[in-house]
């Protein structure tokens, strides 16, 4: 590739679609998800199938919802562990409102405000009070997780209503319900993502926050606003969470945070910042979804489920280094 | 936009009344305890192009990011079409009309070409709402293709070549309605091709009644484009005065402040053994097949254009990068698989053109800085041995006359001239046989940069191989034994001290001229 | 200016930032509020037992400390103190000798640092994606391999390690002191500490000064591991048990500590002098808040705020220093 003139430049893209596609940050995790599905078919019975499929996608809901707002603060360039203790206390919230009787808009009113609230905290802390976000949100992961056990002093909501569950069991000309909550928010995302004006201002925040400085963007403002973005789609989860569960314990959401950052960087943004799509945040919440169904076909304990799911991470990470190298992104 | 079909009507424009658009007057801005510009009076007419010349460090940039809001003043004000104003960024200044192009690396390398030309902007959009990306390249398209340049608008920017990513940023700048457009050294990784076509995109600008600030070190670019020029020297003007009357060599010495032959000190010494040797030197990207020797007791310039792979070169010297082809020899012996610490070991060192993020531990001593590369010689059993450090540091503080600030103050304490004596400190410091020197002057005033040539000078006469990358011209000319220029990544061009001159070698670094060495080497058995 | 005057405000600059000084008035303030809440507190007897809880945490956190100045973090070190702890108890009751497990433990935690170290260097990735990955690694092993059971059948000369005696003095206390020794003279008086500092400056001017980044930084994880694997054998000793729930949640309290102790996330800043005053402090208010009969959850709740409000301090004062 040689800038020698104008005329050579003109064709220093001219790259074939393939190479176009394997540009794309979710390429490698949507091969690898690919290879995966062709392997199990083979090798594990019962993994093709309508109802295995749905299976894995209802498992995986929770997170992907979750991962698709995270997804967009690590396109910004910072860093949400807080969404385990943070779905726990919405749970908490949306599950009280329900049993109260507060019938599903307001169950999911007050999944989303309380979800919204703690993510404005995280916000707040890290673009205005300039506290690194990987330590807001770890000392928020114990806080929260505090607040709850005050709050509730340690009893579970149980008993939630059917009225309140419908987004957790519910389903709609037999698809079940989650699972159309978790494609219809990807869309929502994905047009975000494309389409808004905020959208766009976290890649260009993320992948050069000095030059959006220089450009004008209000770089802080984006950023606080994908950290109210995940409390929002935790309250939404939360009220999945309690539809499917019923009740609702006080551990409720533990260690999700890292399955859903997991999701995030195997589905392939960057955690640098700056790359990334919506499509790779779901790529990768049905990556964990398929494999840890397949390793429950293929008769793998579950205790070995944080390993793999540690190793895919690493994996994961590692595979985005070798691309660059390949790709010769010196950059 | 302006798309005047006249291109070239460069010379056309008689100083008439002018309205002007907008003017600085007594500005001063201070970084720390530095006085980065000190109360200077500039404006900008319609139509002209005013350019803006002095040394690295003489305030330029600063002078010019206080009207493009990047900075506020700390004195003095601000006018924009007679009204005093003060922007709080550099989309405030946008709205008022006055552009700045911005570095290349002030692009977003993830997003398209076309969505780099709106972030900041008002993005179009289509009749139901959503992003009118077809509209966004087909503008971004018209505005490379009014500077003459056809690029696919939806490669990322991380594609581009350094001379297209220059290019991509002077469009951004374009694209809005300016009435000013100011620009900090725009040509300096353009080849000539591209940079005639900049001109040509000036001269449009102009006819249409936008005044253009040129800051720029060519100046034979300032003497063909430029209808004023305005001469800066260690953050203070020095004068304005039409082109018509300036003279290069007056222009010079302005902007020194004292004859070149005072500046530069250079004297004659024998040539030794070759201390430094490549041979087909390749790293994928950067430069290719680069052949060069280093004899001892000889400084050797390297020439060539921002992007040209001189800095990747010297660090690949260095170890920083592994090569991946061709063979380094230092003192007729091989090396292989080079890192800072083994070439430390055979007596190189790099001195890096970035002294604050390279070159520099700001908070740091100064003393601490000095003996950073020499930590294993003042030390038993691992432990530092403090009077052996500070007796070491003091030496070559004194050696370089250092001054401003004690041994135990943090480094980010001292000038711009002193800080980069520190750095060569910590390279001296090692005794190291062959330097390879990054632009070692930039950014320093004329007094630090005068002592430096003399330390340069010296070196050689101990019979040091001293490697020279630099983009100022006078200085690769005056302080070179031999002169290398790089173009693309590959030699260009060598020229011996005698037989070299500007033109020479402007023209082997943006490959103008056929017909030279450098065809004949592309051209191999 | 005279000289005078110029050396007289930069003593009282000093005075006044001297992170170390504040923390200690800040323990001294939390001692003199907790033995006013329980009677039991300020007793040599309580105190010295305090200690026992805290050697584990403040080892790790010691190793963290020289991470955090890199300008690193190891959020693995709880995930590794389980997998050495069912290296340990499981290789045991696979019949290896006990002396012989304790040493594959230990062994264990150093590789498990050193992989941290490999990811970080050699393929140049975060810290924080790589920790997090091993996280869950190290914590899915020690679970797998021990298929989520306990060891506890260890003979009774084992129970030395976390529970000897020498006088009123607990034994890992004077293992914690003789650490504390080392670590503070490697880093504020050899090379390798001025490359540490160096390198959480300013890596790539380390780089280009010759320092041999990675293998600093290789070093630092993997001595990390190491003094997890010391911990983990002193805390399984302690609780008599090994199994793979061991050390969960301790990463927050040991970074908890070395941030409190004035360490910058940002690298570059920090202390063995603050950072041991942090584990103090953390260690005083959870015994003093247990004594209080303050339920756990609001620990919890406290060690989050406090966490919070120790790096916003930190950055507050940073930027009035600057």
């Amino acid at each position: 590739m040689s800038g020698a003139s104008t005329t050579t430049t003109a064709t220093e893209h001219s790259d074939g679609p393939l190479k176009r596609f394997l540009t794309r940050p979710e390429a490698p995790a949507l091969i690898f998800l690919a290879a995966l599905v062709v392997v199990l078919s083979v090798v594990a019975d019962g993994f093709l199938g309508a109802s295995n499929f749905e299976g894995i996608l209802s498992q995986v809901v929770v997170i992907g919802i979750i991962a698709l707002a995270v997804n967009q603060v690590v396109l910004s360039g910072e860093i949400d562990i807080s969404t385990g203790s943070m779905l726990g206390l919405c749970a908490m919230a949306s599950g009280t409102v329900a049993v109260a009787g507060g019938g599903l808009l307001f169950t999911l009113l007050a999944g989303v405000a309380v979800g919204a609230l703690a993510g404005a905290v995280n916000g707040f802390l890290v673009t205005v009070a300039r506290i690194p976000a990987i330590i807001v949100t770890l000392g928020m992961l114990y806080a929260l997780r505090g607040v709850l056990l005050l709050v509730t002093g340690g009893t579970w909501v149980t008993g939630v209503p059917a009225e309140a569950r419908v987004l957790g069991i519910g389903s709609v000309f037999g698809v079940s319900l989650p699972i159309i909550v978790l494609f219809a928010l990807f869309i929502v995302m994905e047009l975000v993502n494309r389409h808004s004006d905020w959208g766009r201002n976290v890649l260009a925040v993320g992948g050069n926050r000095r030059a959006a400085m220089l450009a004008g963007l209000p770089s802080r403002r984006v950023r606080f606003w994908a950290f109210v973005l995940v409390g929002a789609a935790v309250g939404i989860a939360s009220v999945i969470y309690i539809g499917r569960a019923g009740s609702v314990q006080t551990n409720a959401g533990t260690g999700l945070e890292l399955q859903v950052i997991a999701a995030v960087v195997i589905g392939g943004t960057s955690i640098a910042g700056g790359r990334g799509s919506t499509l790779a945040a779901l790529t990768g919440a049905v990556l964990i979804g398929v494999i840890l169904n397949g390793m429950v076909l293929l008769g793998i304990p579950g205790v070995w489920q944080d390993a793999v799911l540690g190793a895919l991470i690493l994996l994961a990470v590692s595979t985005d280094v070798l691309r660059r190298k390949l790709l010769g992104d010196k950059a | 936009m302006a798309s005047a079909d006249n291109g070239m009507n460069g010379d056309g424009s008689t100083s008439v009344e002018r309205v002007g658009i907008f003017a600085l007057s007594g500005a001063t801005k201070r970084f720390g305890g530095v006085v980065a510009v000190d109360g200077v009076d500039f404006d900008l007419l319609e139509g002209e192009v005013h350019a803006l010349v002095g040394e690295n460090g003489a305030g330029k940039s600063t002078l010019m990011k206080m009207v493009g809001g990047v900075h506020a003043p700390d004195e003095g004000s601000v006018e924009v079409g007679g009204e005093a104003v003060s922007f709080a960024s550099p989309g405030e200044a946008e709205g008022a009309g006055i552009a700045m192009i911005p570095q290349e690396l002030d692009l977003f390398p993830e997003l398209t070409i076309a969505e780099n030309l709106f972030v900041g902007r008002k993005r179009p959009r289509t009749r139901w709402g959503g992003m009118d990306w077809k509209t966004m390249k087909e503008e971004a398209r018209r505005s490379l293709g009014s500077m003459g340049v056809s690029l696919d608008v939806g490669a990322t920017v991380k594609q581009l070549s350094t001379a297209n990513r220059q290019i991509v940023a002077i469009a951004r700048a374009l694209l809005g309605d300016a009435k000013a457009v100011i620009m900090d050294e725009p040509t300096a990784s353009l080849t000539e091709r591209e940079a005639e076509k900049l001109f040509e995109v000036i001269a449009d600008l102009t006819a249409s009644g936008v005044g253009v600030v040129y800051i720029s070190h060519r100046l034979e670019e300032v003497f063909r484009i430029s209808d004023r020029i305005t001469v800066m020297r260690d953050g203070r003007h020095i004068k304005t005065a039409p082109t018509s009357d300036l003279d290069s060599d007056e222009l010079v010495r302005l902007m020194v402040g004292r004859e070149l032959k005072e500046l530069f000190s250079r004297s004659r010494h024998e040539t030794g053994d070759i201390a430094l040797e490549t041979r087909g030197l390749t790293r994928e990207g950067e430069f290719e097949d680069v052949d060069l020797t280093v004899r001892r007791g000889e400084v050797v310039g390297l020439a060539g254009l921002i992007g040209a792979g001189r800095t990747e070169l010297a660090q690949t010297l260095f170890g920083l990068h592994k090569a991946d082809a061709g063979e380094i020899r230092i003192d007729g012996e091989a090396v292989k698989s080079l890192s800072p610490q083994k070439a430390m070991e055979k007596g190189i060192f790099y001195v890096p053109e970035e002294r604050k993020s390279q070159g520099l531990i700001s908070p740091f001593p100064i003393s601490a800085n000095i003996t950073l590369s020499i930590l294993d010689r003042i030390c038993r059993m691992g432990f530092v041995k403090r009077g052996r450090e500070r007796e070491t540091a003091e030496r070559f503080a004194a050696s370089l006359s250092i001054r401003g600030a004690g041994m135990d103050d943090p480094v980010s304490r001292l000038s711009g001239g002193n800080q980069q004596k520190v750095v060569l400190a910590k390279s001296l410091a090692r005794e190291p046989s062959v330097l390879l020197l990054d632009e070692p002057t930039r950014g320093v005033d004329v007094g630090a940069k005068s002592e430096i040539y003399r330390l340069i000078d010296d070196l050689a006469g101990e019979g040091k191989a001293v490697l020279l990358i630099s983009s100022e011209l006078e200085e690769i000319l005056s302080m070179s034994d031999r002169i290398v220029v790089m173009r693309e990544g590959k030699v260009s061009g060598e020229f011996e001290r005698s037989e070299a001159d500007q033109e020479k070698i402007m023209a082997a670094a943006t490959g103008t001229k056929a017909g030279q060495t450098a065809e004949v080497r592309e051209e191999r058995t | 200016m005279s000289q005078y005057t110029e050396t007289s405000r930069g003593f009282l600059s000093r005075i006044k930032f001297s992170r170390e000084l504040v923390l200690l008035g800040v323990l001294i303030v939390i001692v003199i509020a907790m033995s006013l809440l329980s009677p039991v507190f300020l007793t040599l007897g309580n105190l010295l037992n305090t200690s026992r809880y805290f050697v584990e945490i403040g080892l790790i956190s010691l190793g963290m400390t020289l991470i955090i100045i890199t300008a690193g973090i190891d959020l693995s070190v709880g995930s590794n103190m389980a997998l050495v702890s069912v290296v340990v108890g499981f290789s045991f009751l696979g019949g290896v000798p006990l002396p012989l497990a304790i040493v594959l433990g230990v062994v264990a935690g150093l590789a498990a640092g050193v992989f941290n170290g490999l990811f970080v260097t050699m393929l140049d990735l975060h810290p924080l994606v790589v920790t997090l990955g091993t996280f869950a690694m190290f914590r899915g092993l020690a679970y797998g391999f021990s298929d989520a059971d306990a060891v506890s059948s260890f003979p009774a000369w084992f129970a030395y390690f976390g529970q000897a005696y020498f006088g009123p003095i607990p034994g890992q206390l004077i293992v914690f002191v003789i650490a504390v020794a080392v670590v503070w003279l490697i880093l504020s008086r050899t090379r390798f500490g001025r490359y540490v500092y160096a390198i959480g400056h300013n890596e790539e001017a380390a780089r280009f000064s010759g320092v041999p980044v990675e293998r600093v930084k290789l070093a630092i994880y993997a001595g990390t591991g190491l003094l997890v694997g010391l911990a983990s054998v002193i805390y399984i000793s302690r609780v008599s048990t090994a199994r793979g729930d061991a050390g969960l949640g301790l990463e927050l309290d040991v970074i908890a500590a070395v941030v409190l102790g004035g360490a910058s996330i940002y690298g570059g800043k920090g202390t063995i002098a603050g950072t041991v005053l942090g584990v103090l402090i953390i260690a005083t208010l959870r015994n003093g808040l247990l004594l209080a009969g303050v339920p756990s959850t609001w620990q919890l709740f406290l060690l989050g705020v406090l966490l919070l409000v120790a790096v916003f301090l930190n950055e507050f004062f940073r930027k009035e220093e600057g």
